[in-house]
């Protein structure tokens, strides 16, 4: 391999690295903005306080980018989410082991996951269509988990998987930060280094292609919606852990959240194209601008209609430059 | 030892209508270049995609080197050593070419990728065949030409052995061509046997070994190309039986209606120059890839048109959208009738009111169903179009029938130039029959008619003048008196000589 110049040039020559870099440096604009807003956004508090507020959106994140690789899209990822959550807690409450609870809850949510990824590979369904069906399902099992109820308090049995999930710090590290790096790192290391993640990034590109180069392709999309119900369940499990509890509307809205981290991190909506790097600053990004209109003062809903633009000209300037650069519609005519 | 790697024996091929492949044979040498060449529709590509097993054959027996085999599938024929480079590329455009060539074959050590083990081999075959291209790369990035040059490397790395190229030069320039021969040569010499399917038939002396002409599905012959002339060649491949009948009619050519000058639009419309007179039809002949559709398409206004004037009528028209074309008298009836035609969803009446609803609505904008269904009657009566009832689904009209409807919309609303791209193609003889004596009907009633067609008979067959594209241009144009198959395939290979400078020092 021949030596590539200096480490700059070569941080650039990462494919879609040099998106993330533009879009690290909004995040920063962001930061110094908001600290100018108001001095209290860069304390240390604040900031231990944001690096757990990225975790959810960094998983539901990873989720979404997975399946938004292959070309596809997950809208079940917040009913997963509240499901994991009602399930795990339901199971505790009814005195089962947390650990034994935990991987109840992590099978039943990879169950979701499959039925997503057979839908959508092997019986052709629409992903918009099939994953919008699960997601009123999983919603619908979240609520009959506890017979249409939240739940009471896990108690104190449970206090070791709450601190595992949330409360528990490692180096001064809280333990959803760490968890939350672990699954990066391994599901990274599996888009970027492994076959599964090469067929997910050729499957997203040309399915055709793929097909006719031996990949199997329903196998692949089929791993990245494993993938994206795992995390979802692993976000559930955490928001069990955070408030002690199960909410039957836990979750709402964060397949939403799981696009916005996806598209501004600069992973498309077109397919094969992002890395998890991207996933990380568009979630930092969104967690920022929710921290930091808060406070400003801004309302909740100000918040959301700034966030929701955000998304929509993220995904605008994705379309523009893609279609700008590999426009093939003049050669398909004939 | 059989000295061949591929024999094909008797195949046969049909699909719903059509006999593809009618008792086919077919041999390859190992270092070879074997030239497949025929018309449109003589069979040429399915015979490939049957060996590259993107078809079953029906029957027939297929042995590649020297090992009988039975039902292929693309994976299958690619263990054989069988590789296709499509005429559309196949290639995952966000990946680098390292990734592409390795694509579905990655190297990878305790499930870790070996990415510099591919980057290195990759650039080993790129090397091997001279291509300067950095495997990291990303393949969007570079050219048409480079990309096929990529699908070439990634079927020697999969160890192909027999390499079968469709058209690999209608989207290159002359240097990219002279490049391709080049690796074309290489591969020849280490043995490779190769399949080169191409109208272009001044290229042929360049790099090929041997000929085999198909004509309608049939084996016509197979020779070696320095026994072959040019003429020999032409005269192989036309000759088609003309089975039907074409009903053309006669009648006096009236004033000028159309006129067509200097119109450009890219690559595949270059300076063409016609006009069109009442009660003629005036066919436009060419190859697949000619562009006859891309002609249709810049007149009508669907495609931007760089240059040029359109006169309807003595008055010049200016067209930049498909409305503007529909607004003066100018309707296309498009080749997938299915697609771009018709909506298939919808009633009939529905169909033939949507490009009409100008004049059916009020100022409101509210349909005026009594006009509506006084437009609906008389279309469907005024071209017999059998049905149910004007609610019937027009996606469950018979073909014929769907095209009825699509010109029939056209007319209701007074329109004065029809252009037909590829008519009748997947419909069956009776249907084809309707749709040349719809043809014949316009032409009576002094509209003028455009008539796109690959298949060569049906345009000599009805036609009243001939254009002949090629490449983009107008090669030649012919009265009816004169036009034979032999002249419009000679015309309608009549590329640019782009291969005119390569040496020829490679035969």
């Amino acid at each position: 391999m021949e030596a590539r110049g200096n480490p700059i040039k070569r941080l650039f020559a990462i494919r879609g690295m040099g998106q993330v870099l533009t879009v690290t440096l909004g995040l920063i604009v962001l930061c110094i903005v908001f600290s100018f807003l108001n001095p209290l956004f860069l304390s240390g508090r604040n900031i231990a306080n944001l690096s757990r507020q990225i975790v959810p959106i960094l998983l539901v994140g990873i989720s979404q980018s997975y399946v938004l690789i292959t070309g596809n899209i997950d809208l079940s990822i917040g009913s997963v989410l509240g499901m994991s959550c009602m399930i795990s807690a339901t199971l505790m409450t009814k005195g089962v082991g947390p650990w034994l609870s935990v991987a109840l809850t992590v099978v039943s949510c990879l169950v979701i996951g499959l039925i997503n990824g057979v839908l959508v590979a092997k019986c052709k369904l629409p992903p918009f269509i099939a994953t919008l069906g699960t997601m009123t399902i999983a919603r619908g099992i979240a609520q009959i988990a506890n017979n249409n109820y939240n739940t009471d308090a896990i108690g104190d049995a449970a206090q070791g998987f709450r601190d595992f999930f949330y409360y528990g710090r490692v180096l001064g590290i809280y333990s959803p930060v760490i968890l939350a790096a672990a699954l990066w790192l391994v599901f990274n290391f599996l888009l970027g280094r492994t076959r599964t993640g090469r067929h997910i990034y050729a499957v997203g590109s040309n399915i055709e292609a793929s097909r006719l180069s031996g990949v199997n392709v329903n196998r692949t999309v089929i791993i990245a919606y494993l993938v994206s119900a795992f995390c979802a369940g692993v976000v559930g499990l955490m928001t069990t852990a955070t408030s002690g509890m199960g909410a039957m509307d836990a979750g709402n809205m964060y397949e939403m959240y799981a696009v916005a981290a996806s598209v501004i991190g600069g992973v498309s909506t077109l397919g094969g194209q992002g890395i998890l790097l991207g996933t990380v600053i568009g979630a930092a990004i969104w967690s920022v601008l929710q921290n930091g209109l808060q406070f400003a003062g801004a309302p909740v809903a100000i918040r959301n209609i700034v966030i929701g633009s955000i998304v929509i000209v993220s995904v605008l300037l994705d379309i523009v430059i893609r279609s700008g650069r590999w426009s093939f519609r003049s050669k398909k005519i004939s | 030892m059989s000295e061949y790697v591929v024999e094909m024996e008797h195949v046969d091929k049909r699909f719903p209508g059509v006999h593809a492949l009618d008792d086919v044979s077919f041999q390859l040498r190992p270092g070879e270049v074997m030239a497949l060449l025929g018309e449109n529709g003589a069979g040429k590509s399915t015979l490939m995609k049957v060996l590259g097993g993107v078809y079953q054959r029906d029957a027939g027996t297929v042995r590649v080197f020297d090992r009988e085999v039975g039902d292929l599938t693309p994976k299958l024929a690619q263990e054989l050593g069988i590789a296709m480079i499509h005429q559309e590329l196949n290639m995952c455009t966000q990946l680098s070419v390292a990734e592409n060539i390795f694509l579905g074959r990655e190297l990878a050590r305790n499930g870790l990728l070996s990415n510099r083990e591919m980057h290195r081999r990759s650039r080993e075959v790129l090397d091997r065949l001279k291509i300067d291209i950095d495997p990291d790369t990303v393949v969007g990035d570079i050219s048409v030409s480079k990309q096929q040059m990529v699908e070439i490397a990634k079927a020697l790395q999969a160890n192909a052995k027999i390499l079968i190229m469709d058209e690999p030069t209608s989207a290159l320039t002359a240097k990219e061509i002279e490049d391709l021969f080049a690796i074309i040569r290489l591969l020849r010499s280490e043995g490779h046997g190769i399949v080169y399917i191409s109208h272009r038939l001044e290229e042929l002396q360049h790099i090929v070994d041997r000929v085999t002409i198909m004509r309608d599905g049939k084996f016509i012959c197979a020779m070696d190309y320095a026994d072959a002339t040019m003429d020999m060649i032409i005269e192989n491949m036309v000759g088609r039986e003309i089975k039907e009948k074409f009903p053309h009619v006669e009648c006096g050519r009236g004033r000028k209606l159309f006129e067509v000058r200097h119109l450009n639009a890219g690559r595949m419309v270059r300076d063409i120059n016609f006009e069109l007179y009442e009660g003629e039809i005036v066919g436009i002949a060419g190859l697949m890839g000619a562009g006859r559709t891309e002609i249709t398409r810049a007149i009508f206004g669907v495609d931007p048109s760089a240059s040029g004037e359109i006169t309807l009528e003595g008055k010049p028209v200016r067209i930049v959208k498909a409305e503007d074309a529909i607004r003066s008298g100018i309707v296309l009836a498009p080749e997938d009738r299915k697609r771009d035609g018709l909506c298939t969803k919808l009633s009939v009446r529905e169909n033939i009111a949507l490009p009409n609803l100008d004049l059916l609505c009020n100022a409101a904008g509210v349909v005026n169903r009594r006009r509506e269904s006084e437009m609906v009657r008389k279309t469907i009566a005024g071209f017999s179009v059998k049905l149910t009832g004007p609610e019937m689904i027009a996606g469950n009209l018979s073909g014929g029938n769907q095209q009825k409807v699509v010109v029939g919309k056209w007319l209701a609303r007074d329109s004065k130039v029809v252009i037909f791209d590829e008519p009748t193609r997947g419909i069956d003889v009776a249907a084809k029959v309707e749709i040349y004596h719809l043809m014949n009907r316009l032409k009576r009633n002094g509209i003028g008619v455009l008539f796109v067609s690959s298949e060569m008979p049906e345009v000599l067959g009805m036609a009243d003048r001939i254009i002949v594209v090629c490449d983009g241009r107008i090669t030649g144009v012919f009265p009816r008196s004169e036009a034979t198959q032999t002249k419009v395939l000679e015309y309608a290979m009549k590329f640019e000589n782009k291969s005119d400078r390569l040496e020829v020092a490679g035969r």
